[in-house]
């Protein structure tokens, strides 16, 4: 909670210290002015942006990019021939992301109040024609299959994962929803069908892309959201009882490969991750590399796991180099700039100016927490392997961008939200 | 917002912030411990298991020198192999046709095939041709620059072993296999020496099984080989096997057949020649052409196959360390050494030869090679006689203890120790199963078998003043800086007979080889030693007898004898393996057959190995041979007074003017001409045709006959070996059809048919 100190006060000329539910300190130098009543302005540098949020940002984007083109230097030059594919590529999203955030953190958010229907009808539009694509016409050139996964959209020279975008579609109606409802959330035809219908038609278009993760993401922070709007927590146990059932009958349905149950494999991987076979080898491989890291690691672009051991080390294990090439100590120094980020996002959130801010900001805070335990889980065989990526680390543009975009979001909410700016 | 709303959302949502933080974060973080710090060594090693190669270098074989230290016998080079690794060359369908024509144009392989092969995604590894010299790797890099291939083809350094002197010491030397590694001779018995020990490049690999481009690397630098510096003399060794092969192409040899020389005093072998032999260059190869005829004839299959297998294994044994044999009458100056030196008789003893001898327990008697008796003879005279009751009545004084005592003293009870693999374990009687036969029978080197280097080491010790010495092939083990790692043994084992013993024995020998039956090996101009041995293959003839009540007895003919006879320094042992006397024309003895080898053999080594000539005083005049004086570059008047002064002929070709010089002269000064024989001098303005002539072929000529023919072409002899009246010309210094210079001089070695020796005939 800020109060009112010295340092507050002599705050620059654009630092604003908010009034709202505050004694004045009596050192408040009298030039001081009511805050201004912002609303729906289409750019509003506000009180100016959380600092901690933005550095914490930075410098994990800033390690997540080292990383990227450590772990993607060896596959890179033997599978692209060209060491520096994925880093320029990475490197090249990060930069327009960086700019998009600073944007987006001047664009009023209460701007996406309007935007929410837009924004998640052409989300399913785009899911609906990758799976019209992909899956019906097997357009390759337009919805590329990856395995048993068709998650891609190609849109001219641009590859886009309709996916990513889900994920901010349910958080941005999910927000609106119940800052809309939020006196009604506990009736169940408020707090529970409307955000079923939607969490399910979500959920399902991208479970139907083979999206294991994606739909598992995006069920997870639609629950979590119902449960803070104020969704009595006796649907989403019923919910979610519903939802164990239908995975175990997905988990146990038959078709693998020896004809057992198809999806029993990841479980048996994780159950006895270092059995020597193809199908450990990912999970196991990571292990290796994280085993190999010790205390220390084994040095910054030392990591022999990446030499095509580990299968894709610039995507969803990206972790596991991390832990090889710095260490026990690096990946925990890690995962508290991921732990202070969530904090910075929660604290940010829960002082948002307004309920949608408040929503918003949590829904996109607690998807990078998610995302980020998950995946660390993940890499260290704590959950089954469910191909996760890891937020500012992992490869992939679309995911950034959002990412970014979504950062951009949540700065906008600082600037506007009850919290001292340092 | 109303306040209580907003204050339980705070509730909740921090709630889940730090259910997730603690749930999610924390359980990694457990794992992370477990996993980093727990299980961390176990799973780096399981990584680094994974990822480590370990590629062996090869380290240099050593190189082996003759006794010179300057004639590399044996010596590695570097070669290559060229391996492809298809997997980064499958994608690209014109850069495998580069590839496979390129391979298929330098090696002479079928592109086709490389073809195929280069489309092997899966592969990074597939041996093209081993063994690829220098210039074909040179060519090879080139296509790979040419067409920018920096993956695809690999190129493995490799040693590969080269013989220079080919089949010279074959048997000696052995081979290498494939992996350089010694498969025989020294290059197996010196492989821990040679080999030296290979390096290893610990190098981390990726999963594709290529280098990583960078860091993790070891090298553990390959350990060179030792040289290894042998006493056998090239030149010596070439000699022995000249004169090896002539007499198996003589005398129809039809089991092969070993000369071996060692210096006596060190037990240093100067040359050990066996046959047959290879070529150690291409071991698999038969080498006895006849042999090859007659496996050709095979029809193919397993039969054609063992014969070929059979034929490969008998060409890389070392007959002389390997094989067993009767040493015959040549092991008496071991008995007759005992004799001597326990006293039972001395070189004066009388003893009476009535050309049979009758051993208590024996139903028939055994003859002596003269069937009508040798009469009362000296024991000097019985040994140049060859007499074989002189040797049964000298077993019989000294008794089966002293015999068999002294039987071990001379080491024919252990092997030898050569530094050759394969030594033979010699046959003998135990002391508990001799009998007064089985004594008897030994006493003349019958009825057990020995290798031909415990006989010559036996005799070394008859010559060198009673020691035994070790023999050995390697001088010395060195190291690349040319420091002696390790030196041969040359101390004696024991004193077994006296040096007034060994002193009796020599003087005795040497009468032998003026005088007596082993006049076959005279050595025309030097005091030799020496004994002949004509061993009856018993064993193998009771073995043919069974199939065929018909079948001929077999011989092996052998001498062994040693130079110079005042103080012996070098023993030489020949012996030949079954001669085919119903074709040859009737030799078996090995007076007839070794004896004119021995004496060749000598006559050319005695000098080479700075032995001087000195003429005994029974050597027949006409034979003593003088020095050629040096003339060339003086005139013509002052050579023709030194000619003379040397009691020596001349002709001249070209000018005769008086002042004119001499250019050249034949023999060269310092090469010996035979008594009374000429020096032809060369001056200017001569038809150069007319100088050479061709060398006649002397073989079977006795001995005015052969004077008379070297003279028609005009060519001067020196007469070596046998002087007995019926000896005619076994070998000749210069091969038939050779073109010389008139006035060369031609050395002919004469032998004799007589069968001196035959050692016993059991009736």
């Amino acid at each position: 909670m800020p109060s009112g100190t010295a340092r507050a006060g002599t705050a620059r000329g654009l630092q604003r210290v908010p009034a709202r539910n505050h004694e004045e300190p009596r050192s408040t130098p009298p030039k001081r002015r009511r805050r201004r009543k912002i609303k729906y302005q289409l750019f509003s540098l506000g009180e100016g942006l959380d600092m901690p949020l933005f550095v914490f940002i930075m410098v994990l984007l800033a390690i997540g990019l080292v990383m990227l083109f450590s772990a993607s230097y060896a596959d890179s030059y033997y599978r692209e021939n060209n060491s520096y594919y994925y880093i320029v590529r990475q490197g090249g999203f990060a930069i327009a992301g960086v700019i998009a955030m600073l944007f987006i953190s001047a664009f009023d958010y209460h701007n996406f109040h309007r935007l929410t229907l837009p924004i998640a009808g052409v989300t399913i539009l785009m899911l609906l024609a990758v799976l019209l694509f992909g899956r019906v016409l097997h357009i390759k050139e337009i919805a590329p299959a990856e395995g048993e996964a068709v998650r891609w959209l190609n849109i001219g020279p641009v590859q886009f994962q309709p996916s990513e975008v889900a994920k901010f579609a349910i958080i941005l109606m999910f927000a609106d929803m119940i800052s809309r409802w939020e006196d009604r959330m506990d009736q169940f035809m408020f707090g529970v069908l409307p955000f079923g219908v939607v969490l399910g038609v979500f959920a399902l278009l991208v479970f139907l892309e083979n999206h294991m993760s994606g739909t598992l993401i995006i069920g997870m922070l639609g629950a979590m959201m119902m449960f803070v709007g104020g969704t009595k927590p006796r649907w989403l146990v019923l919910g979610a009882l519903v939802l164990l059932g239908l995975l175990v009958l997905y988990m146990t349905r038959g078709g693998g490969e020896d004809g057992g149950p198809y999806q029993m494999g990841r479980i048996e991987v994780w159950l006895d991750p270092l059995e020597e076979n193809d199908a450990t080898w990912q999970t196991r491989q990571s292990l290796y590399a994280i085993g190999s890291g010790g205390l220390f690691g084994v040095g910054l672009g030392q990591s022999r796991q990446k030499y095509m051991y580990l299968p894709a080390p610039q995507n969803d294990f990206i972790f596991a180099v991390v832990c090889e090439e710095l260490g026990l100590v690096g990946a925990l120094v890690i995962m508290i700039l991921f732990a202070l980020l969530v904090w910075r996002g929660v604290h940010i959130s829960l002082h948002a100016k307004d309920k949608f801010g408040m929503m918003l900001g949590l829904g996109m805070t607690l998807q990078i927490g998610l995302q980020a335990a998950l995946n660390i889980c993940v890499v260290t065989n704590t959950v089954p392997n469910t191909g996760i990526s890891l937020p500012f680390f992992s490869y992939g543009g679309t995911s950034l961008l959002m990412l970014l975009g979504e950062m951009g979001i949540l700065l906008n909410i600082s600037r506007s939200a009850n919290v001292e700016k340092t | 917002m109303a306040k209580g709303t907003t204050e339980k959302i705070r509730k909740k949502a921090l709630g889940l912030m730090y259910a997730l933080l603690i749930a999610g974060f924390g359980a990694a973080a457990i794992s992370l411990v477990h996993w980093q710090l727990v299980e961390g060594e176990q799973l780096k090693s399981a990584a680094m298991e994974q990822s480590l190669r370990s590629t062996g270098l090869p380290a240099m074989r050593g190189t082996i020198y003759d006794a010179t230290g300057t004639k590399v016998l044996a010596q590695s080079a570097s070669v290559w192999t060229v391996v492809l690794e298809p997997h980064y060359l499958s994608d690209n369908d014109n850069l495998r046709r580069i590839v496979a024509n390129g391979l298929s144009e330098i090696l002479g392989l079928d592109a086709m095939d490389l073809y195929e092969r280069t489309g092997e995604a899966g592969s990074y590894y597939d041996v093209v041709e081993r063994k690829v010299e220098t210039e074909v790797r040179d060519r090879i890099v080139e296509l790979m620059n040419q067409n920018e291939i920096s993956n695809g083809i690999r190129l493995i350094p490799d040693y590969k072993r080269y013989y220079p002197y080919g089949t010279v010491a074959s048997n000696v030397l052995g081979f290498t296999g494939n992996d350089n590694n010694g498969l025989g001779g020294l290059e197996l018995y010196y492989e821990e020496e040679l080999s030296g020990s290979a390096g290893r490049l610990v190098a981390a690999k990726n999963a594709f099984g290529t280098d990583m481009p960078f860091e993790y690397e070891q090298i553990v630098e390959a350990q060179d080989g030792y040289d290894l510096v042998l006493t056998i003399d090239e030149t010596v060794q070439s000699v022995l096997e000249k004169y090896l092969q002539e007499g198996i192409e003589k005398f129809m040899i039809k089991n092969g057949a070993v000369a071996v020389m060692m210096d006596v005093d060190t037990g240093g072998i100067l040359g050990l020649a066996t046959h047959p032999n290879f070529d150690p260059n291409d071991p698999l190869t038969i080498q006895d052409q006849n042999l090859l005829k007659e496996i050709e004839k095979l029809p193919e299959g397993d039969e054609r196959k063992e014969a070929v297998a059979n034929a490969q294994y008998t060409q890389w044994r070392n007959k002389g360390v390997s094989d067993l044999y009767y040493p015959g009458s040549v092991y008496k100056m071991c008995t007759g050494s005992m004799g001597i030196e326990e006293g039972v008789i001395t070189e004066e003893s009388l003893y009476t030869c009535k050309g049979y001898e009758k051993i208590e327990g024996m139903k028939d008697s055994i003859h002596c090679w003269n069937h009508d008796g040798h009469g009362t003879t000296t024991f000097r005279e019985g040994l140049c006689n060859s007499c074989n009751p002189w040797f049964m009545y000298i077993a019989g004084e000294l008794g089966a203890d002293v015999f068999c005592r002294y039987r071990e003293a001379f080491g024919f009870e252990d092997s030898t120790g050569i530094d050759l693999p394969g030594e033979a374990d010699s046959l003998l009687h135990a002391r508990e199963d001799m009998g007064e036969v089985e004594l008897k029978i030994e006493a003349f080197g019958q009825n057990f078998s020995i290798t031909p280097i415990q006989m010559i080491t036996a005799s070394a010790a008859v010559a060198n003043g009673g020691y035994l010495v070790r023999p050995h092939v390697v001088d010395r083990i060195v190291d690349k800086e040319g420091n002696i790692v390790k030196s041969a043994d040359k101390s004696y084992r024991r004193q077994v007979i006296s040096e007034s013993t060994s002193a009796t024995l020599c003087d005795i020998l040497r009468q032998n080889v003026a005088s007596g039956t082993a006049r076959g090996g005279y050595v025309s101009g030097y005091r030799v030693c020496g004994k002949t041995g004509t061993s009856e293959k018993v064993d193998k003839h009771n073995q043919d007898l069974i199939k065929d009540p018909n079948a001929r007895m077999t011989y092996i003919a052998s001498y062994c004898g040693f130079a110079p006879a005042e103080d012996p320094k070098y023993a030489l042992l020949v012996f030949f393996d079954e001669p085919d006397d119903l074709n040859n024309g009737g030799y078996t003895a090995g007076n007839a057959i070794a004896g004119p080898i021995f004496s060749a053999i000598m006559q050319e080594l005695l000098p080479y190995l700075g032995v001087e000539v000195m003429y005994s005083e029974d050597e027949y005049d006409e034979q003593r041979d003088t020095v050629s004086p040096s003339v060339a570059g003086k005139t013509l008047e002052e050579a023709l007074e030194e000619i003379e002064e040397a009691g020596l002929e001349y002709d001249i070709v070209g000018s005769e003017e008086s002042h004119k010089k001499v250019t050249e002269q034949i023999p060269e000064g310092g090469a010996s001409v035979p008594k009374d024989g000429k020096v032809v001098l060369y001056t200017s303005g001569y038809d150069v045709n007319n100088t050479m002539t061709q060398v006649p072929d002397f073989f079977q000529m006795d001995l005015a006959n052969a004077v008379f023919e070297a003279a028609m072409n005009d060519l001067q002899v020196t007469i070596n070996g046998s002087r007995d009246d019926d000896a005619v010309v076994m070998l000749q210094g210069i091969e038939p059809g050779e073109k010389v210079k008139k006035g060369t001089v031609i050395t002919l070695t004469f032998g004799s048919k007589v069968n001196t020796d035959v050692s016993v005939i059991l009736d």
